[in-house]
């Protein structure tokens, strides 16, 4: 699985960098065309949703996606072929 | 199935300004709500007026949104008209506390399996920042522009003094804890009333020393306090921090219920 941010839906309030255990969301620094610094992922692969939601078959952490106001944090599968990393903090 | 498909997704992006809390809670709602397994066609969401209220107007059930104050009357009406519905309310600090308070009491005296989500966010948000029956003493808003003197409501215990069966607090920082709250609030028959404090950046958060987003949350995360905790403090003869919010389940008891299917 893949962390998305929904740039059409993200509003650049940061509430996700201060919730995530991993810090994987950092505060962005370049408005994008509608003029919102959208926060920037830091190595997204570390996030144990990506790596162990299909084993699982539930959402585990979620807090990012909770704690959104504008639903714009979600997960994706990936498609057929795209190149997978794993990357693994203990 | 999951909450994402309980929204509206071609009224998105909301309104609400970049933020703003209600967005947190109409996910843990949403969250809860689908925990529950019930069908779109069986759940109704009501809202009074304020920014809270527009809630429901993203959520692809059966909605509501009614005049000011007055979403627990037309709720009680829909649950008296057809029990089998399962009915949850959107409110606002001052859509329940201040022009809805007479309904509030009554419908949990009368104990209506309704279950009640007020997002109490010490303000008049959309309305221009006018001080409601919530906003702390000392904060600065547009009616109270040398800072509020009125005590405030404790939405929390007035509830559980009029009666409900479920009176819970918590805020939104706190979402999977929330989350549980109105999971449990959903599930036990009988009036159900979770208060979630929520940030309100642009109104209350500018003028009382929360500039950025992130200054209320980081607030709500170091002065929650746990009722248990709370009540230990007092025990133990020391008193409970100043502003403190004081989160947990309150009230849990089973009261005879109306509009409850047998």
């Amino acid at each position: 699985m893949r962390l998305v941010i929904d740039e059409r839906r993200c509003k650049g309030c940061n509430l996700c960098t201060i919730v995530c255990p991993y810090k994987i969301f950092r505060q962005g620094a370049k408005p994008n065309a509608r003029g919102i610094v959208v926060p920037e992922l830091d190595r997204p692969e570390r996030c144990a949703n990506c790596r162990l939601q299909a084993l699982y078959g539930r959402t585990l952490c979620g807090m990012c996606q909770m704690i959104c106001p504008d639903q714009a944090i979600s997960w994706k599968d990936e498609e057929i072929g795209e190149p997978t990393k794993v990357a693994i903090e203990f | 199935m999951t909450y994402t498909d309980w929204l509206r997704e071609d009224r998105l992006p909301h309104i609400y300004c970049a933020g703003c809390g209600n967005g947190t809670i109409i996910n843990c709602t949403l969250n809860a709500v689908d925990h529950m397994g019930w069908k779109k066609e069986d759940t109704v969401f009501v809202s009074g007026i304020g920014c809270s209220s527009r809630a429901p107007g993203y959520i692809s059930t059966d909605s509501l949104h009614t005049t000011h104050g007055r979403a627990l009357a037309f709720a009680t009406g829909i649950k008296m008209a057809n029990p089998g519905l399962h009915v949850v309310i959107f409110t606002g600090d001052g859509d329940l506390a201040a022009i809805g308070g007479n309904h509030f009491i009554h419908a949990c005296r009368r104990n209506i399996d309704l279950t009640v989500i007020c997002m109490n966010n010490q303000i008049y948000g959309m309305t221009g920042g006018q001080g409601s029956p919530t906003t702390p003493v000392g904060a600065l808003s547009t009616t109270t522009p040398y800072g509020s003197r009125e005590p405030t409501f404790d939405l929390c215990q007035l509830a559980s003094a009029a009666g409900a069966n479920f009176v819970s607090r918590w805020t939104s920082y706190h979402v999977k804890e929330l989350t549980r709250a109105i999971h449990t609030g959903l599930q036990i028959p009988g009036f159900s009333f979770i208060e979630a404090a929520v940030q309100c950046p642009t109104n209350y958060g500018r003028r009382n020393k929360f500039r950025q987003v992130m200054d209320q949350v980081e607030y709500f995360k170091t002065h929650a306090i746990l009722q248990q905790k709370a009540e230990r403090l007092k025990a133990e003869g020391k008193s409970v921090p100043e502003n403190s919010i004081v989160i947990g389940d309150f009230i849990r008891r089973d009261r005879p219920a109306m509009g409850v299917k047998r």
